[in-house]
């Protein structure tokens, strides 16, 4: 991480901080009181779409866990979601669980199966990895629609979340709820990330074999990432579960797994930050075109049919492929550049942009 | 025992038009390594622009289906040229993701020239089936086996004798070492998108002209991913061998299976096929096994 | 060259980080406000994503009947209706989104098309109190009810209408006859399979196979092979027009049809259906929709095809767009039972009041409207039955074409929540 010139760190304490400076301090508290004052001066659909936001986060962190620091391929997440989903359902709806106790057990089911799907990660990479996990997709939602206990094709409801006697019904108290737990799960990331496990898991990314060759065991680390990655999918989706109150099978489809990876993708692998630029940039986006089709077709009633119900897609496709082309590595790379850009004013030219 | 009989040869015919899919998967996995996720994307265009020429502008078959074949060629083109070639030394992620994004777009495409979501082809078969013994299949599969082991013949005398199908071949195994030789790398790219368009926009008039045109094209190509998986992701002779086999396992094991679990077992063998697969022969059956060094 | 392509990326990301902006941009520049008052409507459309082909007539149906009702009737007892309409691409999360900021907006209540878009949404009104109309709906989102009500009888009243007709019309032997299920893997398949749970003994029918399909399927003939062996006399299909067609293809193949008796339920039977399979294969196929046949002599009739032909001209002849048609005529109808029956403040001011105001003055007044003839007479004063109309028609293809053979069949109110394996 770059810091601003002439800090200098004396201890270890203030060498491995995540906030150094005061400025950072200062942002970081503003952004907080941002955050959650939020209910004050947002609507219903805007903090809906902030607990969206908030849990496509988690479960976009736990993505970029697998696919940014461990570089396990996987285009499944869905299912796993969807794991944790039924799971706090299930356990809410017909067991009488309280809301965090389904919580946690949801976490740990998603993780499990996503442990049991990620064994052939010790033997295939790249591609043919990504193919299991569509694979894994497919069998999990076949076996939750085929299953009377997650109520087949009705569909299963899910009651208010609760903790003591506080009942979350309303966004905003939802919204609290959400981003207290994306916090922490942002924070276990970062640490993660510092730390062995994180170290043992970018060797594992870069080059598998050197890795093993000194010491890391790769079957550990490999089934580690999965377990990790899907914890935070079924923490992701138990609160997904309890905000949208009705689930069916039909909401955890192969397109919204595409769209978590191109989240990744386009916020930056392998950082912290990337995530939530990512899953901020690409749903704001698709609130955006949402919002243009009534629009375009209020103003311009004289325009061919098609155009309205084409120009969404059309739209979306082509700022993921602009992007790609001229930002590869991401919306965080491009933040990280600012900021350097920012600190060597007016002596930005210095810096090696491309 | 009549059963036994029409499941095989269901399951043979059905198998045939998946590996004629996964032709298209593997044309671009064996030249420049990337995994086309807008295959699906591509079949869709393609057969809406054949409706548009056979239907909406009424031409004769003989004109408006190598139209359909020129404009492949046009859309292969464009993709590789604006899409992927500036992404040419990136991690392969990016390189899926963009194709990704490309899938978002072509859809959008289609909604917006083709808004009528459901159609139907001309009839280009007849309708009646070819009874083989006791069990029936429709002449429209048996085109489609036909026409696939057509194009698997012609694919592998390309890649085995042409000097382009030869220069793909190396690029699959060292883009660096190709640049050497005095082979334009971006030429053997475009050519290998060309042709998997072409081999999509086949595929595409054919599975249209059994189901018609409907967004459920894009899921067809899900189906071949199986197909690609256990015959190898870069081989042609493992499409063809797999897709059967796996056309095969789904209407035999969903045949006898589903009095005993109970409806809806079909749909999921393919994908229980791709977890064994990855549990015992990882590579496929005719696949290269990777020998990586450090 | 280095700097041109760096004010190159950077320009790119403000014009994506601008497109993002836009609905935050939008929502403080207001839509110009109508002049006086006006009744909102708020309308969940799947125009894109899987489910375009039956969405996006849906939607032009509904604008354009409203545009009708704005331009040429002058709106509602005088107040304009102002309709706030959001594209759900058939994505749940999306449908959550857009049923809150429905009701940020104010609106009065909300519809959508299709039953899958209707559950994403419905807890989340029935939690707020926010009425909604389901044009398509599945047993799941009316039992038990709450504040979700549905134009029309779902999938499961059509399996029982037809099961009825079949049992008075069609069957000519002795004892049970025997019936195949060929259902689609979703709500709309299964809808038929719980209701042939709760009623098939009851009319004395024998179900001897259940067979699913997905919506992407190539082939069938495996599944029909094993129906072919229980020797049915009657197959009854609930799923969409695509794997319908493939269904009676293969049947076709097989030599079961002509022979059985196939039954359709509404989701797949429309004209796409008949150019899919052919008019030649799809002759005799029966079906069951809750509205009258395209061009059928009905009061509604003329305005709705002097719109459809103006507006959307490659709509003609799609029931779905009819269908919508009416829907909207029904939305007007509601807010024209609420307005008279409440003062306007109440309603303008958009919160769980006017909401609770328009179902109880509004939706439960709503009794015998004929919806000009396009389908059965709607009526939502019974807090039991949240269906509007509860009454269908049986269909068969004559010469290609759609035509009724019946008139209007009442399917009578199965209480779901009552049965014990009714999932909840």
């Amino acid at each position: 991480m770059d810091l601003p010139c002439g800090t200098r760190n004396y201890d270890y304490a203030k060498d491995m901080a995540i906030l150094r400076t005061r400025t950072h301090w200062a942002l970081f508290i503003g952004l907080l009181v941002i955050v959650f004052t939020a209910p004050l001066y947002l609507g219903n659909y805007w903090l809906g779409v902030a607990n969206l936001i908030g849990i496509t986060i988690i479960a976009v962190t736990g993505l970029n866990i697998l696919m940014g620091y461990c570089g396990q391929l996987s285009i499944g997440h869905a299912g796993f979601i969807a794991v944790g989903a039924y799971t706090a359902a299930v356990l809410t709806n017909r067991l009488g669980f309280p809301f965090l106790a389904g919580l946690i057990c949801s976490g740990f089911t998603a993780g499990f199966i996503g442990l049991i799907f990620g064994i052939p990660s010790v033997r295939v990479k790249g591609f043919y990895l990504a193919i299991t996990t569509i694979a894994a997709q497919f069998i999990i939602i076949w076996i939750i629609t085929h299953w009377s206990v997650t109520g087949g094709f009705v569909g299963i409801s899910v009651p208010y979340a609760s903790i003591g006697g506080i009942s979350f019904k309303g966004e905003a108290s939802q919204f609290y709820l959400i981003m207290v737990i994306t916090a922490v799960c942002i924070l276990f990331a970062k640490n993660l990330a510092r730390g062995r496990v994180g170290r043992a898991f970018i060797a594992i990314r870069d080059n598998d074999l050197a890795a093993e060759v000194m010491g890391v065991n790769l079957l550990h680390y490999k089934l580690l990432a999965f377990f990790i990655g899907c914890f935070l999918a079924g923490i992701a989706g138990s609160l997904f579960a309890h905000w949208i109150g009705f689930l069916s099978a039909e909401n955890f489809t192969l397109t919204d797994s595409i769209l978590y990876v191109g989240m990744v993708v386009i916020g930056g692998l392998g950082t912290t930050l990337g995530p939530i630029l990512g899953v901020i940039f690409i749903r704001l986006l698709q609130q955006g075109i949402m919002y243009i089709s009534p629009v375009l077709e209020n103003a311009f009633p004289g325009l061919p049919a098609g155009f309205a119900t084409g120009v969404g897609p059309m739209v979306f496709g082509l700022v993921i492929v602009l992007f790609l082309i001229l930002e590869p590595r991401g919306l965080a790379h491009r933040w990280g550049l600012f900021k350097s850009a920012y600190r060597l004013w007016p002596f930005s030219y210095c810096l090696d942009i491309t | 025992m009549a059963e036994f009989l029409q499941y095989v040869i269901t399951g043979l015919a059905v198998g045939m038009v998946y590996a004629l899919i996964a032709l298209g998967f593997a044309l671009v996995w064996k030249s420049s390594s990337v995994a086309n996720l807008a295959l699906g994307q591509l079949v869709l265009i393609s057969s809406w622009f054949t409706y548009g020429m056979l239907v909406q502008a009424s031409l004769p078959y003989w004109l408006g289906l190598p139209l359909t074949i020129l404009f492949a060629l046009l859309l292969g083109w464009i993709i590789e040229r604006f899409a992927l070639r500036p992404l040419v030394a990136q991690p392969i992620l990016s390189l899926i993701t963009v194709t990704l994004g490309v899938a978002y777009f072509l859809e959008g495409v289609v909604s917006f020239i083709w808004p009528m979501s459901v159609a139907a082809l001309p009839r280009i078969f007849p309708v009646e089936p070819v009874h083989i013994g006791p069990a029936v299949v429709s002449q429209e599969y048996i085109w489609a086996a036909v026409i696939s082991l057509a194009l698997f013949g012609l694919l592998s005398l390309f890649f085995r004798y042409h000097r382009m199908g030869v220069a793909m071949r190396a690029t699959a195994d060292d883009q660096l070492a190709v640049q050497a030789c005095a082979i334009p790398v971006t030429s053997v790219f475009s050519t290998s998108w060309m042709f998997a368009c072409v081999v999509a926009a086949i595929g595409g008039v054919l599975i249209s002209c059994i189901g018609g045109i409907t967004f459920g094209l894009v899921e067809t190509g899900l189906k071949s991913f199986s197909v690609v998986i256990l015959g190898g992701l870069n081989s042609f002779v493992g499409c063809i061998v797999a897709g059967p086999i796996i056309g095969l396992c789904e209407n035999l094991g969903g045949g006898y299976l589903t009095p005993l679990i109970g409806p809806g077992i079909k749909d999921i063998i393919p994908f229980i096929i791709i977890i064994i697969v990855m549990f015992i022969k990882p590579y496929g059956l005719f696949g290269e096994t990777r020998i990586e060094r450090i | 060259m280095k700097n041109s392509r760096h004010k190159l990326v950077i320009g790119v990301v403000a014009l994506a980080l601008l497109i993002a902006i836009l609905p935050v941009v939008g929502a403080c520049a207001t839509k110009p406000p109508a002049e006086g008052q006006a009744l909102k409507l708020g309308l969940s459309i799947c125009m894109t994503g899987k489910a375009a082909e039956k969405g996006s007539p849906m939607g032009h149906g509904k604008l354009d009947c409203i545009k009708y009702i704005n331009e040429e009737l002058g709106g509602v007892e005088g107040y304009p209706i102002d309709v706030h309409w959001y594209d759900n691409s058939y994505d749940a999360a999306k449908a959550a989104t857009i049923v809150k900021k429905l009701m940020d907006e104010g609106c009065l209540f909300f519809t959508t098309n299709a039953s899958a878009m209707m559950t994403a949404s419905m807890e989340i009104a029935n939690r707020a109190e926010f009425p909604g109309l389901a044009s398509f709906s599945s047993p799941a989102c009316t039992h038990p009810p709450k504040h979700i009500y549905a134009q029309m009888p779902d999938y499961g009243d059509d399996w029982a209408a037809f099961a009825k007709y079949y049992m008075e019309n069609i069957w000519q032997g002795e004892g049970k006859p025997k019936m195949a299920l060929h259902l689609l893997n979703n709500s709309t398949g299964y809808g038929a399979r719980d209701a042939a749970r709760a009623g098939a003994d009851a009319l004395g029918i024998e179900i001897v196979a259940t067979e699913e399909h997905a919506a992407t399927t190539m082939s069938e003939i495996d599944s029909l092979t094993r129906i072919k062996g229980k020797n049915p006399d009657v197959i009854f299909i609930s799923s969409t027009p695509a794997p319908t067609a493939i269904i009676l293809k293969n049947a076709y193949e097989l030599g079961m049809y002509p022979g059985v008796a196939i039954g359709c339920a509404h989701a797949s039977f429309t004209k796409a259906l008949v150019d899919l399979a052919g008019a030649d294969i799809a002759e005799g196929v029966y079906g069951v929709i809750p509205a009258v046949a395209w061009g059928d002599d009905v009061p509604g009739m003329a305005k709705m095809i002097e719109y459809c032909q103006r507006y959307h001209p490659e709509d003609e002849g799609n029931t779905d767009y009819m269908i919508s048609w009416a829907e909207a005529l029904i939305d007007a109808e509601i807010l024209r039972q609420a307005i008279k029956h409440t003062d306007y403040e109440v309603l303008a001011r958009g919160d769980v009041e006017s909401w609770r105001a328009t179902e109880m003055n509004g939706f439960r007044n709503v009794k015998g409207y004929d919806v000009e003839g396009l389908h059965g007479p709607v009526d939502f004063s019974n807090p039991e039955d949240r269906r509007g109309s509860k009454s269908v028609k049986v269909f068969q293809v004559k010469n290609g074409a759609i035509t009724a053979i019946t008139d209007w069949i009442e399917a009578p109110l199965v209480k779901y929540e009552d049965l014990e394996w009714f999932g909840k």
